[in-house]
């Protein structure tokens, strides 16, 4: 019986049923030490002394560090600007200025609030206005001496981390012939991963070497970044995956790692594990950057797209972390969905002296396809066309371009969404029967399957079961304990229960990519199925050698190897491994890919750009929402997603994560939003921070359209990040609907909401 | 100052300087690391144990009022068959993606469930709104809620 399709019951589903799973914070030993750290209490300022005398005899104290202690290195994903320690200015509030490990977390505390600092507290640059304005403070004076890791450097200048340009001059003439010219300005807020487990981390030193444990999206990363901050080679660096408690991309780069592993070498090795308690965590975590992108197009008489100009504004916060490759992903989705004509992109990223932004689930395109969306309703209503109908007029097709030259060979996928959204809920229908204050959404987007390498070694036991040694992480998605185990079980014909998968360990296995961009179950389990073909090529091997039978008679099913038309001629995978390990040693094979690059025109546009749009998928998402008048809340009463997945291997996994990344995507539509005054963030805890609870959601309804990709795993494509995608778009359509005004700015709150009723009713 | 209480079913003495929370003492002196902590200041329901039946924050309720109360953590859940149908009922519907907000589930619907048998979606819902769950989007667990009482019903 084949697996594919089969609702098989994740493989740490029992640990984490019944407490046994360990998360980095569980992590326990005799010779523990606790860590914890002096952060910056002020946005912007310059460190004039820092003593810390009294903490080191406080009593259970073991080390207490500073700059002067940490090499004179500075690390970064893209741009090596970070040091370990603030030394002289500090550029955010929470920069770390010192550590300190002791015998208990309260002595370790307590240690940090004697540290004595002599800090002036200078102008902070608190907004990307301010940044922007001509004679503004810079973020960093020296950004210049920054070496760019690559070695390649990148437009940027001053206070704009990284640009992105893409111009033509062609529209400036479609401005000029335009017959209409629409015009908005949008605005959306940070978004605060908000995974349950706050960041921890525990780092040992030992024989030269650190060894890292951590439940971590992205351990190789880790790796590089320690090695970096620490200067030594990467190879120097273990690191030890633990299960981890969501991460939504907010574990992508280090966070506390490189303190822990440092404290361990100044306390003579002893293990050295540091806690985030929730406001350190909301205070440093790379959320999902503040925006504000213009956008204008031009129109002729029937209402066909001649230009469209793009300017967007990204808060980088003092740090880039990966954020420098954002701008491009603008410059990728300005072409995906609708035909746009001529395009003027230019896409800034900004520094302020706030904390570092990052990349959280689905990225910057989450905000770019809420703007694009209220942007075509925006148009459709100037024609008084119908928006779904101008949708469709414009999408993109078979063998349209992206922006880069790329060639979309799937696109009519979108069309094809948008058939499946009819059948499930005819449009006219659900315009017709609308009650009042009720409001409906339609929208349609394309994402990427992140392309980054991954590798899978697969070893067949004596038992005759499969260990599958991999560095790929399962941070709850399932992309590990649902999908790569399904996918090696289906290849061999094995229960999931025959299928061991390691946690990862950067001393063990191969490069991963990370759980990120929706890749995990598309690269891993393609590396997988490479090296399934290649254990099943020396399986044979051996078997046709016990079974004295031709390599091109057997076939393997249900983990059993037999001639075929001979069913009594069966012999087990286990006895198999046994023979070949006694006769040509252990059985295993290994498996490495990456998506291969597509053509484009590396001319298409200057700045840092990923080259390109690796396999696309393709959505259409619907809502209706219901507006209280009085009150302002604004509730999802229906939410139904039409998703292109490639192929769904698990049903439950693909639910839950659509249903999943819509209840975040309403979360930043309609109450999460980190907002900053003065530099600092308002929401410092998660009664401050709103998050979607159960009474918030409904069921989201999900069809699926498979289209199995020639290269994916039995087709799959990635499906983690997608559905969010499109969710704060169409709940911004839906709400704008609902009360005859635009909301061009989000999350939308209930002031916003009834400020809107007010300035309605004032108009009329 | 001298703790006396049961947690799952065990007698357990313990000295304590006072101000500990509960979960505090769970975790760290009786290695109970099933009941999570999200947030420590009752916002998020990771640290959920049951008190004589009650669903507490053990971040926010002081050990010493523990005195001689019987204590229900994730790790009592499990019968020597396996599962409860409650984490059976998880684990097949797909309920637990990372599993860190997963253990205060658990005991906040055990509570619920042990009062009301049969709850309509109504007070599932209601049961569920000091519990944060950053993974699923919740419907996961509604029909985890579902799955248990249709297996207990036949059962
Ligand atoms: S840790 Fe107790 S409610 Fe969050
Ligand atoms: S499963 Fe991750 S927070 Fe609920």
């Amino acid at each position: 019986m084949s697996l594919l399709g089969e609702n098989l019951v994740r493989t740490d589903a029992v640990g984490k049923l019944t407490g046994e799973a360990r998360y980095t914070v569980d992590y326990d030993g005799k010779d523990l030490l606790h860590g914890s750290l002096l952060r910056s209490p002020v946005p912007a300022g310059l460190i004039k002394a820092i003593d810390t005398t009294v903490a080191e005899s406080l009593p259970g104290v073991r080390c207490v560090i500073t700059a002067k202690d940490a090499p004179d290195a500075r690390a970064g994903w893209v741009l090596r600007e970070q040091a370990l320690f603030a030394r002289k200015q500090v550029r955010f509030e929470g920069e770390v200025i010192a550590a300190v490990a002791a015998d208990t977390p309260e002595q370790a505390r307590e240690a940090v609030a004697a540290i004595i600092l002599d800090l002036a507290e200078t102008q902070a640059v608190g907004d990307m206005e301010t940044a922007l304005a001509e004679n503004a403070p810079l973020v960093h004076p020296e950004w210049k001496s920054y070496q760019p890791v690559s070695g390649e450097d990148y437009p940027r200048h001053g206070n704009i981390a990284s640009e992105l340009m893409a111009d033509d001059d062609a529209v400036d003439v479609a401005f000029e012939n335009a017959d209409l010219i629409v015009e908005d300005e949008f605005t959306s807020n940070r978004q605060y991963q908000a995974y349950i487990e706050p960041k921890s981390a525990v780092g040992i030193y030992r024989d030269g070497r650190y060894t890292i444990h951590t439940g971590h999206q992205y351990p190789f990363n880790v790796r590089d970044r320690v090695a970096q901050y620490l200067d030594v080679r990467p190879s120097q660096v273990r690191v030890i995956g633990h299960s981890i408690g969501g991460g939504f991309g907010g574990k992508l780069d280090t966070g506390l790692e490189p303190y822990a592993a440092i404290l361990s070498k100044f306390s003579g090795g002893r293990p050295v594990k540091i806690v985030n308690n929730r406001t350190e965590d909301i205070l440093t975590c790379p959320s999902r950057e503040n925006a504000v992108i213009k956008m204008r197009s031009a129109l002729d008489k029937q209402g066909n797209l001649l230009g469209r100009e793009l300017i967007c504004h990204m808060d980088n916060g003092a740090y880039s972390g990966e954020m420098a490759f954002m701008p491009s992903v603008i410059f990728h989705l300005a072409g995906s969905v609708y035909k746009v004509g001529n395009i003027r992109v230019i896409a800034r990223l900004v520094y302020t002296n706030t904390a570092p932004t990052g990349a959280m689930r689905g990225v910057s395109g989450v905000y770019f396809c809420a703007f694009q969306e209220r942007h075509m309703d925006h148009i459709a209503d100037e024609l008084g066309v119908d928006r779904r109908e101008y949708r469709l007029r414009n999408l993109v097709g078979n063998g349209d371009t992206l922006l880069s030259g790329q060639v979309l060979d799937d696109a009519d996928l979108l069309r094809k969404g948008f058939e499946k959204m009819e059948e499930a809920a005819p449009w006219s229908q659900l315009n017709d029967n609308k009650k009042p204050w009720h409001g409906i959404g339609i929208c349609a987007g394309t994402w990427i399957t992140n392309s980054m390498p991954g590798s899978v070694q697969l070893i067949l036991n004596e038992d005759g079961t499969v260990t599958v040694v991999t560095a790929a992480t399962d941070n709850g998605s399932g992309a590990v304990s649902m999908g790569i185990t399904q996918i090696v079980a289906e290849h061999f014909g094995l229960p999931a229960d025959d299928i061991v998968v390691t946690m990862p360990d950067t001393d063990v296995a191969a490069y991963d990519g990370g759980s990120q961009g929706s890749r995990t179950t598309h690269i891993v389990g393609r590396a997988a199925g490479i090296a399934a073909d290649e254990l099943k090529g020396m399986i044979f091997d051996v078997a046709s050698g016990m079974l004295e039978a031709g390599r091109d008679d057997l076939e393997l099913v249900n983990g059993q190897v037999g001639v075929v038309g001979y069913p009594d001629s069966r012999i087990s995978l286990g006895d198999i491994a046994m023979t070949a390990t006694w006769t040509r040693g252990p059985l295993s094979a290994s498996g490495s890919y990456t998506t291969a690059p597509v053509p484009y025109n590396p001319g298409c546009a200057s700045g840092m750009l990923f080259p390109f749009f690796p396999t696309p998928t393709y959505h259409v998402h619907l809502a209706e929402v219901e507006v209280n008048p009085v009150t302002g809340n604004v509730r999802v009463v229906r939410y139904i997603v039409v998703q292109e997945v490639g192929r769904v291997i698990n049903p439950a996994g693909v639910r839950g994560q659509i249903q999943g990344a819509v209840a975040q995507g309403i979360g930043h539509a309609l109450y999460e939003s980190l907002r900053i005054r003065d530099s600092r963030y308002l929401e410092r805890s998660l009664e401050a921070y709103r998050l979607p609870l159960a009474v918030d959601m409904p069921e989201v309804e999900i069809i699926t359209m498979e289209h199995p990709h020639a290269l994916g795993p039995f087709g799959a494509k990635g499906v983690g990040e997608p559905a969010i995608i499109l969710a704060p778009a169409t709940v911004a359509c839906a709400v704008s609907d609902a009360i005859g005004r635009p909301f061009n700015s989000i999350p939308i709150t209930p002031e916003d909401v009834l400020e809107a009723i007010v300035g309605k009713e004032k108009q009329l | 100052m001298e703790l006396t209480f049961k947690v799952n079913g065990h007698p357990e003495r313990l000295e304590l300087e006072g101000h500990e929370t509960l979960l505090d003492v769970l975790r760290d002196d009786l290695n109970l690391t099933g009941t999570k902590e999200g947030c420590r200041e009752g916002e998020c329901g990771a640290c959920t144990v049951l008190v004589n039946g009650r669903a507490v924050d053990s971040c926010i309720y002081a050990a010493m009022a523990a005195q001689d109360m019987e204590i229900e953590t994730v790790e009592g859940l499990a019968t020597s068959d396996g599962l409860n149908s409650l984490q059976n009922a998880f684990a097949e519907s797909g309920g637990v993606q990372c599993g860190f907000c997963t253990p205060g589930f658990l005991m906040m619907l055990t509570a619920l469930l042990d009062k009301y048998p049969h709850p309509d979606r109504v007070q599932v819902r209601d049961a569920l709104s000091g519990n944060i769950c950053r993974c699923t989007g919740y419907a996961q667990i509604e029909e985890a809620v579902e799955r248990c009482i249709r297996q207990r019903t036949i059962e």
